[in-house]
């Protein structure tokens, strides 16, 4: 016997969408599959490797190994990194372990936070549910921000644990409450939510799933290498210093910018000019890819 | 060791591919069958001062593709309280159109509308219209109960009603199990769940019976009667014709994107063939026919058997009393839905 009959509906008081309960829906969806908790097995698993690699590194820069082929260079670089900024850069290079392939992790969940919907023809219900399907993008972006920033606090929380162990064990000493180092952790944040942001543009723009992972890992990674390249053979016709800096309209390099205090590299542009260019990339990206999920018809 | 980091990457996306099966076809799939699932009872009818609020209108509806009219220039009214079967070959634009309806696909040209607004411009359209659209339209990796809160989620509805409505297909049992483990008849179940979550007042179905065993069909038909007397707005597309013609009231049969019939099921069978045919078997097959007089056309049909039309079965039991022939059988055969459709769609899709 089965009955038509709704307790719930009737005792429910206010139905209907508003924006919390668009994003919380979002956050749901991403909550009840396995993929989010895997790509964070995953970053885990890096952030735990890249912290151990990066430990083993700043101890032979401390500890120079006898055998190394320039010894007086050696020492003066440990000699360097044993000063109170070069122990904070220290500091700062631990405390922010895993970044670099935890933004790709983050990007590729923001991917597929919309292609998903169109691998699992899930669109559908999503879209009759709230047929105006910018607010669906919005809420989106607001749940995959969460989640680049909750991939962010477990990789603070793994590097603030094992960082302070580490320095102790090279007996070296900082304050991981100084402004170098939160300034650093702050803007690692701004990098993990920012390309959560791009990554669900980007799905938002390729709906293929396979298109857009591949896009975006080659944006991420294979950007990088191209423009350094292309801006160093325009360099060598050109002898002038912008060239050089150019390379930062590559979202990977502008994000490097955007989170390394000072200049990321020689002639490279000022930090402001990464953060400006990464936010220009996720709101073009997000908008253009709201304009498309509005255009196209979904079947 | 870039490199190596993103082929270890790529190495994991695949794995998790694989994990969440894009199409879930290595994955076991146990029937929950309907057996807890019977008639449906209860629910609330449309009052009378809201039935035309269940009014689905569509009128000069077009849709072209780059080469092809799917949709071409398609008027019709779907009525409140009775269940409408929209009836096509393949190809013909139904989905087309039924997605249109729901504001999922974009007209080339005219408008549809649920109580004469756009599904896109309605408040909290869920509570006013359920769709089944496609059986597979869920996360393979996600159950059938997350799949449906998070829809009560996105449109503020409590969390509980997934259960109930679990609970009024069947599928309570499975609702903790991944979509990718379910039947084709489960995910038709789970799509009418979802449809009806809001209790809406309208339910635009897309071939519900795809997938389902007979017992399904029955149950769907019931619980479709059920809605359809408490004065809801039933909107159906098949391609099972006699399934149709048990379930609908009204007809809308096109080709090629264009109407070609619409009406009640009963004056679109008596349309096309007026009075059907009347199967006869007698020994004395002359003695008959001359008793028959000159309305009657007589067709044989085999041994001993002949089709009559023009006059009915109790015209020629009449005229066999009188002229002393004995009748073995004298059957009236309606004339079917299939029969009728293929009558009305044939040659039609020459057009396209």
């Amino acid at each position: 016997m089965t009955t038509l009959d709704s307790p719930a509906l009737d005792r429910a008081k206010d139905t209907g969408t508003t924006p919390l309960r668009l994003v919380r829906a979002e956050i749901m969806k991403i909550r009840t599959t396995s993929m989010w908790w895997l790509f964070l097995i995953g970053f885990t698993v890096f952030t735990a490797l890249a912290l151990t690699s990066n430990g083993f590194s700043h101890h032979y820069q401390l500890y120079p190994q006898p055998g190394v082929s320039d010894r007086a260079q050696a020492l003066a670089q440990a000699a360097q990194a044993r000063t109170p900024a070069g122990v904070a850069s220290i500091a700062v290079s631990m405390m922010t372990s895993g970044q670099f392939l935890g933004v790709l992790f983050v990007m590729l969940l923001g991917v597929v936070v919309v292609t998903s919907e169109f691998a699992h023809q899930t669109a559908t219900a999503t879209f009759m549910t709230v047929p105006r399907r910018s607010q669906v993008i919005l809420a989106k972006l607001a749940a995959a921000g969460c989640f680049g920033a909750l991939f962010w606090l477990v990789a603070t929380v793994i590097n603030g644990v094992v960082t302070p162990l580490y320095l102790h064990s090279q007996h070296v000493s900082t304050s991981l409450a100084g402004w170098t180092v939160v300034r650093s952790v702050l803007l690692n944040l701004l990098a993990f939510v920012i390309w959560a942001v791009f990554g669900l543009g980007l799905g938002a723009l390729i709906r293929s799933q396979v298109g857009s992972v591949v896009a975006g890992i080659a944006v991420y990674l294979g950007g990088f290498a191209v423009v350094e390249i292309i801006f160093h053979l325009i360099y060598q016709v050109y002898r002038q210093g912008w060239v050089l800096g150019a390379p930062v309209i590559a979202p990977a390099v502008a994000s490097n910018v955007m989170i390394t205090p000072g200049r990321a590299f020689p002639h490279g542009p000022p930090q402001w000019a990464g953060l400006v260019i990464m936010v220009g990339y996720a709101a073009a990206l997000t908008a253009a890819g709201i304009v498309v999920t509005r255009r196209r018809d979904v079947t | 060791m870039v490199i190596l980091i993103a082929v270890l990457v790529l190495g994991g996306l695949a794995w998790l591919w694989q994990r969440n099966g894009g199409n879930g076809g290595s994955a076991r799939i146990l029937d929950v069958p309907l057996r807890s699932a019977g008639r449906p009872t209860g629910g609330r009818p449309v009052p009378a001062g809201r039935l035309a609020e269940g009014r689905i209108a569509v009128s000069g509806l077009t849709k072209q593709y780059r080469d092809v009219k799917a949709v071409d220039n398609l008027s019709f009214v779907v009525e409140p309280g009775r269940v409408t079967g929209f009836l096509g070959p393949n190809g013909a634009g139904k989905t087309t159109t039924l997605r249109m309806i729901l504001g999922l696909v974009e007209p080339t040209a005219g408008t549809a509308t649920i109580g004469g607004v756009r599904y896109a411009d309605l408040d909290q359209p869920i509570r006013r219209v359920g769709g089944v659209l496609e059986a597979s339209g869920a996360h393979q990796g996600r159950t059938g109960r997350n799949h449906l809160r998070v829809v009560c989620q996105a449109a503020g509805l409590p969390l509980a009603r997934a259960d109930e409505v679990l609970e009024l297909v069947g599928l309570t049992a499975a609702g903790d199990r991944a979509f990718r483990g379910y039947s084709l008849g489960m995910r038709q179940r789970l799509g009418v769940a979802a449809a009806l979550l809001g209790d809406p007042q309208v339910l635009v179905l897309d071939e519900p019976a795809n997938g389902l065993d007979p017992e399904g069909i029955r149950w769907m038909r019931d619980l479709l009667r059920t809605l359809a007397a408490g004065g809801r707005t039933i909107l159906v597309s098949s391609h099972l014709m006699p399934e149709m013609e048990l379930l609908a009231d009204d007809l809308i049969i096109i080709a090629a994107g264009r109407l070609a019939a619409r009406g009640t099921t009963a004056s679109i069978l008596g349309s096309a063939a007026p009075g059907g045919r009347t199967l006869v078997r007698t020994p004395e097959l002359e003695k008959l026919t001359a008793a028959l007089g000159g309305d009657a056309v007589v067709m044989p049909a085999g041994a001993g058997e002949v089709y009559i039309t023009g006059v009915d079965a109790a015209a020629i039991g009449d005229a066999a009393q009188r002229a002393g022939v004995a009748l073995h059988q004298l059957t009236t055969e309606r004339p079917d839905l299939e029969a009728v459709f293929l009558e009305l769609t044939t040659g039609q899709e020459a057009i396209r």
